[in-house]
């Protein structure tokens, strides 16, 4: 029994999330999630996509449930909750770059702070993962001077500054120009090819088939269906799953 | 005598009329020369009416003297200095205070956050004059404070308070997500403020918060009132064993004005530049 628990990484049990005023954003969320796999999380506007990945890294505290990552469990402890932030990596919408620092020192950042890095070997892994992402140019440029596209790339780049085991996207392409959309989703690929385990909220359904083991489709916090991407595209067991991939296709 | 919360909206205020003399320089300079003709004009109107007596020629040694050769300060120096000297010590205090007092606001500490809002609304609602006089007569007595440290600390407490509140507006004018990317990066609440919150916050707020130390500097004068020898006990001294009013006062003003003036034009850069690069 206890290896087949090994093989998840991320365990989510019956989380809920209700915000103060009364928004239930999650509602006894479950999902078991294994080491490698890509999982696609869609669903409409409000459904509480956000929410729940910003519990898995304890952005948000989950009132009820429990959400276990790599083993470590999430609760009220502050040195658990940086332990899982270290071992889990997330991408904005809005890339949230740090703007006052230049490209390498946004890469940097987290190695010379949490794992006490010199700047030199620091450096040294940000340039490979700045090549890995395709932006080693730009290295000394301040986010202001680069493309949506271009500071996504970065922000893949310095989420995964310190080799986190699990990465989030959190509608990583939405914000782009539609011409800077594949520049994301290829590194997003190149990534998974590579064996991350990834979530991944969007609504990319190319992606999607190419790339991930299997979607959960939201509505009002909760799961509506699940499956292999081609299943589920095809053909919908749901109704809401239905009238939702209607709308964005 | 302005001895309650001079604000930043206000400090900005008085520092903006006379930087509409820089713009389009023709007109602005006519301006100017009227402003002085007629105000030359109705001081000498007054003096005339007092029957005032301009001895400018007696004032030079309270600037400086030449003693044994050597250039030696005269009284009003002597006061510029002590003036420059508490407001440097208090400046550096104020900043502290108010950086502290903004980080514990926004702390989840709920006794950090009362005792900020109870010590901001003691501040900021009793005059500078008061808190200066409390903090001689009765809680340095009761410290063991000597004048100087207690008129530190007054003009310190009071910067403070208005200090913490531009730090605060700095800090939250910040997008969340700047701070959410730093969590989930795995930075403690210490080196996101440090590494990105405060760097970023700092940028924003270096405009009011000039603003704020010409508001100190200013304030400093209270300070003559606890016989602390500052620019305004010299000038009050000098104006009552002479009788040269008029020059005492001007000449003073003036000091302040060279002391001030400089900083407004700092500010009036900064926010150029902040506009721009925004
Ligand atoms: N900080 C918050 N305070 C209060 N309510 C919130 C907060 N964050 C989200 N909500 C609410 O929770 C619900 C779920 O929001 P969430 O952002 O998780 O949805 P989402 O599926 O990511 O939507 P979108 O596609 O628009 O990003 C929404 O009704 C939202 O208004
Ligand atoms: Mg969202």
């Amino acid at each position: 029994m206890s290896e087949i628990h090994e093989d998840y990484i991320i365990e989510i049990e019956n989380v809920s999330k209700t915000f103060t005023g009364g928004v239930e954003a999650v509602r006894g969320f479950s999902a078991k999630i294994r080491r490698q796999e890509v999982v696609v999380i869609m669903g409409p506007s409000g459904s509480g996509k956000s929410t729940l990945l910003r519990c898995i890294n304890g952005l948000e505290t989950a009132e009820s449930g429990a959400i276990v990552v790599d083993g470590i469990r999430l609760d009220g402890d502050k040195r658990r909750r940086l332990e899982i932030r270290k071992e889990v990596g997330m991408v904005f919408q809005s890339f949230n770059l740090f703007p006052h620092l230049t490209v390498l020192e946004n890469v940097n950042l987290a190695q010379r702070r949490v794992r006490k890095k010199n700047k030199a070997s620091a450096t040294e892994r940000s340039l490979e993962l700045l090549q890995m992402v395709g932006i080693a140019d730009k290295a000394n440029s301040y986010p202001a001077q680069l493309s949506g596209g271009q500071q996504q790339r970065v922000a893949i780049a310095r989420a995964l500054a310190l080799a986190p085991k699990v990465m989030l996207f959190d509608e990583p392409t939405s914000a782009l120009d539609p011409e800077m959309i594949n520049e994301v989703l290829d590194v997003m690929k190149k990534l998974a090819r590579s064996g991350m385990t990834m979530v991944v909220v969007t609504h990319e359904m190319g992606f999607a088939r190419e790339v991930s083991d299997w979607v959960i489709f939201m509505d009002d916090g909760q799961i509506v269906e699940t499956g292999a991407p081609e299943s589920i595209f095809a053909r919908p067991q749901e109704e809401r799953t239905r009238r939702f991939l209607n709308q964005i296709l | 005598m302005k001895t309650d919360g001079v604000s930043t909206a206000d400090s900005f205020h008085r520092a903006k009329p006379w930087r509409f003399l820089f713009r389009s320089p023709g007109k602005d300079v006519a301006q100017f020369i009227l402003l002085i003709v007629v105000g030359g004009w109705l001081i000498s109107l007054s003096t005339a009416r007092l029957g005032y007596y301009w001895q400018w020629y007696r004032l030079p040694r309270y600037l400086f003297r030449i003693e044994a050769g050597r250039l030696v300060a005269g009284d009003l120096i002597k006061g510029l200095f002590f003036t420059l000297r508490i407001s440097g010590v208090s400046l550096a205090l104020a900043l502290t205070i108010g950086l502290a007092t903004a980080l514990l606001r926004l702390s989840d500490s709920f006794m950090g956050r009362l005792l900020t809002r109870v010590y901001l609304e003691v501040i900021r609602n009793t005059p500078l004059l008061v808190q200066v006089y409390l903090l001689y007569f009765v809680i340095g007595p009761i410290l063991g404070l000597g004048r100087f440290a207690s008129a530190v600390m007054a003009l310190s407490l009071f910067e403070g308070a208005y200090m913490s509140e531009i730090f605060r507006a700095g800090i939250v004018s910040l997008h969340k997500g700047q701070w959410e990317a730093a969590y989930s990066l795995g930075l403690s609440r210490f080196d996101t403020y440090r590494d990105v919150i405060l760097p970023q916050a700092i940028r924003r707020i270096l405009p009011p918060l000039t603003g704020e130390v010409i508001s100190l500097i200013k304030n400093t004068s209270l300070v003559s009132l606890v016989s602390l020898s500052d620019l305004a006990l010299q000038a009050r001294v000098i104006a009552a064993d002479t009788f040269l009013t008029f020059e005492v006062w001007f000449v003073t003003a003036a000091i302040y004005l060279a002391l001030t003036i400089p900083l407004s034009i700092v500010v009036y850069g900064m926010e150029k530049r902040f506009k721009v690069l925004t």
